[in-house]
């Protein structure tokens, strides 16, 4: 037969009620904060949640940068839309100017029109997003057409002509991160998309305006020599018919090919982006049954808790009052 | 017949004097019931053996009081002292350790180096996609010194943990003192009272108790000589308490045993040895290092010396001591050198002129500075940074990877974000020349190549013992298992040790522990004894009366 004495009873007693008290203070904490896992010793796995949070936290941050991406790369392909709107209405000019019917006079006027369309141009050439050129390289906060008058400026028509301003670092393209392993190159290098355009519409203008183009080939310096009609109209056809070739050519290799690129980069952020929102809601579920608390689960926990704890209290009421001096 | 009458009264007086001996033991008993430390006693009883001869049957000569039995179990003591260390070694573990847990908590909305680091490289991205936009150099900026902050505090707080257990140490080791010499002063008390062959149970009451509170602070084995007296060692077979004669342990920061200037703490000071000093005043100072004896001997020391960790006289650096606040360090440590190495050499660009020798940067910020290595009075020059007074760039390579040389030991400790103006960030690589180097606002190059750091590259984290290859978030999240392990284990080691020793004083009070209502059933029985012995007295003059009236 074993001894029991009152202070075993009473330390048996105690450390019960206090593991249940400590128990439910641990539910009782889960259930406020809503938490299983709070610190690193409350699991085993608690390097895996942190990987988790790593992980969720950089979602977060590659979505709002694959927005921020997507709206840059969207401004772009709607100006360069207008671009392509641009150059349409300079071939209907263009091909109705190259027709033999037109005197040298009429020519000229058409010329206002071209220089307008040229001038409309350069301002979407030089357009910004968010106080940047979006056409301008690295070289983001630098206008990347500059205006320069022409040697021999037309009489009545523009006096200037636009040239790239070719600084060091227009030629970087960017990469962004849109998810752990796709970069998207954001190419913003003016020239390469508008170089062939502008000099069509320049050469267009200078040839309508009445003036030959030099040098035979770029951006016309505004050096040419005035036409001598009747004799040179035939020259003036030639060179019309020349710039609306250039003109085509700007539109079908480097306008279309800019366009189709920035509409491939848009469905690869789609794609990229519904990818990640799928990973984000992989990586939520796998920290909610890792780290969060069940409520329902601990909130039963704890009535039977609270229960245990009751009975400790009251075995522990009874059984510590009882003694032979009770019958004595 | 008159022989019989005399017997009677004889026993009887023997008997009442028995029975009055148990009544008093159990009031003591009763008294003490609730004194820590105490230990039953009982009055053994035996049949009083003298005066056997006479006429007639010998019926037996009474009851005597035999001896004060003190009742106590060697085996069990020593188990409820060995329990109490182990409970003691681990309950300052947890005090301590909790503390570190919560600074790498991961519920994610609470700011850890993990989620400052996670932000920080996100705005570098972030920036890398657009350069020249001033707000979000800003935020890269803000994002950095959050960083450095949470490293910093992080490494702080462990820091001052790791002090805070070694001023306790010293604490500690003046209680043990203290301790040690009451048991020595009591081990001559109970040697004299002794003597007579008594059990001076008072005493060895006091010993038992003060034995037990040492061993909340130090594990040590005792051996009980037959005079009484108990003799305390350590686990090395150092004496602590022999006889009356108590050894003063002390704690110093510059031991004599020392070969020259000691390795730091994680704050910068040094943490001090346990030491006993064998020249007693006289002569060179003789330390001997007790530290890792006591500090493997459990207790509260061994707990604090396990969080504290040991550096021996002949490391070089805070982080060669052993101790989970080391390990946790070493951990904050290795990313904050390679915040300083990887990261601000990834910074500087790449070699510019790989004909020149050293490393030209290339990078360059909004307004045309090159970024620089170390330049001692401007910061902003690089990225991460901190006051040095060492030997700068000690291999003359250009990269900033001589950590060693420059007189710093934990890095953590004094890191700084060397930016403050948004415009310096150099976001760029040089477009230009060598000479007259270009750096366009739009150029995010040199950010695009240190986000690369994040995720892609892995590296070499290593201090002190601590070594792992990874990407910044990998080892992170190692040293965020590594505090749940340690602290994990100790909470789970504390509740078992916490068992044990309710167990260990069960076990222990089911001998020595007063049992109420078995002192009051002995009391009711004594009671009854004396009340008939007191009725043989009468008896017995009623016999002699008998005779007297007859005569």
């Amino acid at each position: 037969m074993t001894r029991v004495t009152e202070s075993q009873l009473g330390r048996v007693n105690l450390s019960n009620i206090s593991r249940s008290k400590e128990k439910i203070l641990k539910l009782n904490e889960e259930i406020d904060s809503g938490y299983k896992v709070q610190t690193p010793s409350d699991s085993d796995a608690s390097a895996v949640i942190e990987k988790y949070h790593q992980a969720l936290d950089k979602l977060a941050t590659y979505k709002n940068r694959t927005a921020s991406v997507k709206s840059f790369l969207t401004y772009q392909d709607d100006n360069l839309s207008q671009v392509s709107d641009l150059l349409n209405r300079a071939r209907e000019v263009a091909t109705q100017a190259a027709n033999s019917t037109n005197s040298p006079g009429t020519r000229a006027q058409m010329a206002e029109e071209v220089f307008q369309i040229r001038d409309h141009l350069v301002s979407l050439a030089n357009a910004q997003y968010q106080g940047k050129y979006i056409w301008g390289g690295a070289q983001d906060t630098n206008q990347p057409y500059d205006a320069q008058t022409y040697t021999n400026p037309p009489t009545g028509g523009a006096s200037q002509r636009y040239v790239w301003d070719n600084l060091a670092g227009r030629d970087i393209t960017r990469t962004v991160n849109i998810s752990e392993n796709l970069t998207i190159g954001i190419d913003s290098q003016g020239n390469t998309v508008f170089d062939n355009a502008l000099q069509g519409l320049e050469r267009l203008g200078r040839a309508l305006a009445g003036y030959q183009t030099s040098p035979a080939s770029g951006v016309p310096t505004g050096a040419g020599a005035a036409y001598n009609f009747p004799t040179d109209y035939t020259l003036q056809t030639q060179d019309i018919q020349n710039a609306l070739n250039l003109l085509d050519q700007a539109r079908s290799n480097d306008i279309e090919p800019k366009r189709v690129e920035l509409g491939g980069k848009l469905r690869r952020i789609d794609t990229a982006e519904s990818l990640l929102s799928l990973t984000q809601t992989n990586a939520e579920e796998a920290l909610d049954k890792l780290q969060n608390a069940d409520i329902a689960e601990s909130a039963s926990a704890l009535t039977q808790a609270q229960s245990v704890l009751q009975a400790s209290l009251s075995v522990t009421a009874r059984v510590m009052n009882q003694s032979i001096l009770d019958y004595l | 017949m008159a022989n019989y009458s005399a017997k009677i009264l004889n026993n009887a007086t023997g008997a009442l004097a028995a029975q009055q001996a148990v009544i008093a033991a159990a009031s003591n008993n009763i008294a003490n019931a609730n004194t820590p430390g105490y230990s039953r006693r009982v009055v053994e009883l035996q049949t009083r053996a003298s005066g056997g001869e006479g006429v007639g049957v010998n019926v037996g000569n009474g009851v005597e009081v035999g001896r004060l039995a003190r009742l106590t179990d060697t085996f069990l003591e020593k188990l409820v002292r060995d329990t109490t260390a182990d409970k003691n070694y681990y309950g300052v573990q947890n005090d301590l350790l909790r503390r570190v847990d919560a600074l790498f908590s991961v519920t994610g909305d609470k700011p850890t180096i993990g989620s400052a680091m996670t932000a920080f490289f996100a705005s570098v991205n972030d920036l890398a996609a657009n350069p020249s936009s001033i707000p979000l150099r800003s935020t890269m900026i803000d994002r950095g010194n959050d960083l450095v902050s949470a490293i910093r505090t992080t490494f702080q707080t462990i820091a001052d943990i790791q002090n805070e257990a070694d001023g306790r140490i010293a604490t500690e080791i003046q209680g043990v003192n203290s301790l040690t010499q009451q048991i020595g002063s009591l081990n001559d008390r109970i040697r004299a009272n002794e003597r007579t062959g008594n059990t001076d149970a008072d005493s060895r009451d006091q010993r038992d108790v003060l034995m037990q509170r040492l061993s909340e602070k130090i594990g040590y084995s005792t051996v009980e000589l037959p005079d009484g007296t108990v003799t305390l060692s350590l686990s090395n077979g150092f004496v602590l308490v022999s006889g009356g004669d108590a050894r003063q342990l002390q704690t110093t920061p510059n031991p004599s045993f020392s070969p020259g200037s000691l390795p730091p703490a994680l704050n910068g000071g040094i943490l001090s040895y346990i030491v006993y000093d064998y020249s007693g005043g006289a002569g060179a100072p003789a330390h001997v290092d007790l530290s890792r004896v006591i500090g493997g001997g459990g207790g509260t020391l061994g707990g604090l010396m396990a969080v504290r960790g040991y550096n021996d006289p002949n490391n070089t650096s805070a982080f060669d001591a052993d101790g989970v606040l080391v390990g946790v360090a070493s951990r904050v440590e290795s990313i904050a050198r390679q915040l300083l190495t990887t990261i601000n050499q990834s910074y500087l660009g790449p070699d510019n002129d790989p004909g020149t020798a050293g490393h030209q940067p290339s990078a360059g910020d909004l307004d045309g500075h090159t970024a620089d290595f170390y330049n001692a009075t401007d910061h902003a020059y690089n990225l991460f940074s901190f006051d040095f007074n060492g030997t700068k760039d000690a291999d003359g390579d250009g990269l900033p990877n001589d950590l060693n040389a420059l007189g710093v030991d934990s890095f953590a400790r004094v890191l700084q974000f060397g930016v403050s103006d948004p415009r310096r960030i150099a976001a760029a690589l040089n477009a230009g020349s060598l000479g007259s180097p270009v750096y366009a606002p739009g150029d995010g190059r040199n950010l695009e190549n240190l986000a690369g750091f994040e995720t892609n590259s892995t590296m070499n984290f290593s201090v002190g013992s601590y070594s792992m290859t990874g990407t910044f978030g990998e080892t992170y999240a190692e040293s965020v298992g590594y505090v749940g392990n340690s602290v994990g284990s100790v909470k789970t080691q504390l509740d078992v040790t916490t068992d044990n020793l309710t167990t260990a004083l069960n076990h222990r009070d089911e001998v020595s522990g007063v049992s109420l209502d078995e002192e009051f059933t002995s009391l009711i029985k004594f009671q009854k004894a004396y009340q008939a012995s007191a009725k043989l007295i009468k008896v017995a003059d009623d016999l002699l009366t008998q005779i007297v009236n007859i005569l």
